[in-house]
């Protein structure tokens, strides 16, 4: 039983608290952008990236639990599978030029 | 009954929510402090986990277990088990590299 | 010139192009042979530079290339030592960067700088590394060769294979890996979608089935036991939770050195040798390694585990080896946990920093060392597989 709805303080609801939440991840995925644009290696970058990919599914879900999208959690499902993918490609892919399996 | 543990809920979410941002900003803090690839993939996994973790258990105790709670337990073992074999990945690629780990008096950051 | 000894005339220089890339350990192995059999006398390692002079990335970029110069002439030295009938001085090392004046841009402006090297040096011969790609441009290499053919340079290849691990990953097909991989596809194509929803179940089966069918046979190295698995999960339960403190209490320690401005960090890469078995287990205890902050395996290899640490403290802990007691238990049983520590074991090396005990272990340097047969340098390359071949320390219990 879901109690996004229930009052938390002063007039705000659970999924205010939520948004504000989602928000802060937001703020934050911008600071680390800075490490994805800067690099300086590759390896950094793709850490990066994958912070911000986990930051990606984290938002995901607290907006489907916040705003009643249930179907948003599929995606963040499907988001962190990718995520995962990306970096192990990637890795494999810089290691052995190619040979990723 | 409900009613008794319903406070407790809520302010579980409440801190659950919090932790999970302040350990996602230790997690960007690092990732943007730290001097080479090794140190920051410790951040990414580590703290980011860890962050993640937090604010998706606060993110099911709101939705409750019949809705998308379960789904989103389902995505933060996920997690859980993902991030660190990815970090470790990132780190085999950069040693295979040969990219040195930052030592103390090392000047490259 | 010929002499004597039926090994035809002694052969003269060859200039190499190389990059960092993983076929060069096995090239720089021909090469030596190559020279050891009489092929060259000297062997000129050489890197193209694709900055020039003064650019803002210059420092960079050189050091880089001077350390990937400084690995291969150890390599070479090291390949050297090894062929018993040559001399090191008989053959000569050399590496060089060329270029640096102006920009590189197709092959022939670098088929043109290395002709214009080999002429300075004498040099009739080129082999190439057959992963040799000049700035990571994968289409060039094809036409370098072209290019260098309509000199009067003699070219090849060097006959070195490209690591890889294809046929490591199948394994055998049997029927329980198959419907163990199909029951936990199924089950979680189910518990994504309604259960009780005939379209789902329908659609669940079919791909299930195409799930079990292609990776049933990569997936699993072993037959998953009905006797030890419960038994197996049943630890496991004890252990996630003992884990999660873990992971909570190194986090708070690790954050305050993240957060502090001054940062003490004292980043070292460590080595420890874990008894745990292949497979799942090592991975369990490397994949919990990492998740302790302050821990981090970097590679895992011959029951060896590379561990990059942030803080001494979380050094300690690693070498305490409460993990790795914690993945016996949850593998093996309480008798098996009771094995000394890596510590007590003296199974632990520092590689960096005040402490350091052993020395830095080179990326694939180790073929050179390492190596008992001669088959083994170009399979060195091949044996980074992270989790399938660490069996030394295989604990069997019961």
């Amino acid at each position: 039983m879901s109690v996004v709805d229930a009052p938390l303080a002063a007039g705000y609801a659970v999924e205010d608290f939520l948004l504000v939440v989602a928000a802060g991840f937001v703020v934050l995925a911008i600071g680390m952008l800075y490490r994805a644009v800067k690099g300086p290696t590759m390896q950094d970058r793709v850490l990066a990236v994958n912070v911000l990919g986990t930051n990606t599914v984290v938002i995901l879900a607290i907006l489907g639990a916040a705003l009643g999208e249930p179907t948003f959690l599929d995606i963040a499902l499907v988001y962190a599978l990718l995520n995962f993918l990306m970096a192990i490609a990637i890795s494999k892919f810089t290691v052995e030029r190619g040979g990723v399996l | 009954m409900i009613d008794a543990i319903a406070p407790v809920r809520l302010a579980l979410i409440v801190v659950f929510g919090l932790c999970g941002l302040f350990f996602t900003f230790v997690s960007m803090t690092g990732v943007l402090r730290l001097p080479d690839v090794y140190s920051r993939a410790h951040t990414a996994s580590q703290a980011d986990t860890l962050g993640a973790g937090f604010t998706l258990a606060a993110v099911a105790l709101a939705a409750g277990w019949d809705g998308a709670g379960f789904k989103t337990v389902l995505l933060l073992f996920f997690i859980f088990v993902t991030n660190p074999t990815a970090a470790h990945a990132i780190a085999r690629a950069a040693f295979e590299e040969g990219i040195v780990p930052w030592t103390e008096g090392d000047e490259r950051r | 010139m010929a002499d004597g000894g039926g090994l035809g005339p002694k052969g003269g220089s060859v200039v190499v192009p190389i990059e960092s890339t993983p076929t060069l350990r096995a090239t720089v192995t021909h090469l030596v042979e190559s020279a050891a059999d009489g092929e060259f006398s000297a062997i000129h390692f050489v890197v193209f530079a694709t900055w020039r002079e003064g650019d803002p990335e210059a420092f960079d970029r050189e050091a880089s290339v001077d350390r990937l110069l400084e690995r291969v002439s150890t390599w070479a030295e090291a390949d050297l030592a090894d062929v018993d009938d040559v001399d090191v001085g008989d053959v000569a090392v050399a590496t060089t960067v060329v270029g640096g004046d102006e920009y590189l841009f197709g092959a022939d402006d670098y088929v043109r700088e290395l002709v214009a090297y080999a002429d300075d040096h004498g040099i009739e011969h080129v082999v190439l590394d057959p992963e040799y790609t000049p700035v990571g441009n994968t289409t060039l290499l094809q036409s370098l060769e072209f290019a260098l053919s309509r000199t009067d340079l003699v070219v090849r290849e060097a006959p070195v294979a490209r690591p890889t691990r294809r046929e490591r990953l199948r394994k055998e097909a049997t029927g329980i890996r198959f419907a163990a991989i199909f029951g936990l596809s199924l089950a979680f194509y189910l518990a994504l979608g309604d259960p009780f929803y005939p379209f789902d179940v329908v659609t669940g089966v079919a791909s299930a089935t195409i799930v079990a069918v292609t990776l049933s046979r990569v997936s699993l190295d072993a037959d998953p036991s009905l006797a030890r698995t419960p038994m197996r999960l049943l630890r496991g339960a004890v252990y996630v939770p003992a884990l999660l403190f873990e992971i909570l209490k190194s986090n708070v320690v690790v954050a305050r050195v993240i957060l502090d401005p001054r940062m003490p960090i004292e980043p070292t890469l460590n080595r420890v040798r874990v008894i745990v078995g292949s497979g799942l287990p090592v991975t369990t205890l490397a994949n919990s390694i990492t998740l302790t902050p302050g821990t981090l395996t970097v590679r895992a290899r011959d029951g060896n585990l590379y561990v990059h640490s942030l803080i001494p403290w979380a050094r300690d802990g690693l070498f305490d080896g409460s993990l790795e007691r914690w993945t016996r238990f949850v593998f093996y049983g309480r008798e098996a946990a009771r094995l000394p520590t890596p510590r007590e074991r003296d199974d632990v090396g520092i590689f960096q920093g005040p402490d350091a005990t052993e020395e830095y272990p080179g990326a694939r340097a180790d073929g050179g060392s390492e190596r008992e047969d001669p088959s083994a340098a170009s399979s060195a390359a091949n044996d980074r597989d992270d989790d399938s071949d660490t069996a030394d320390g295989e604990v069997t219990a019961e």
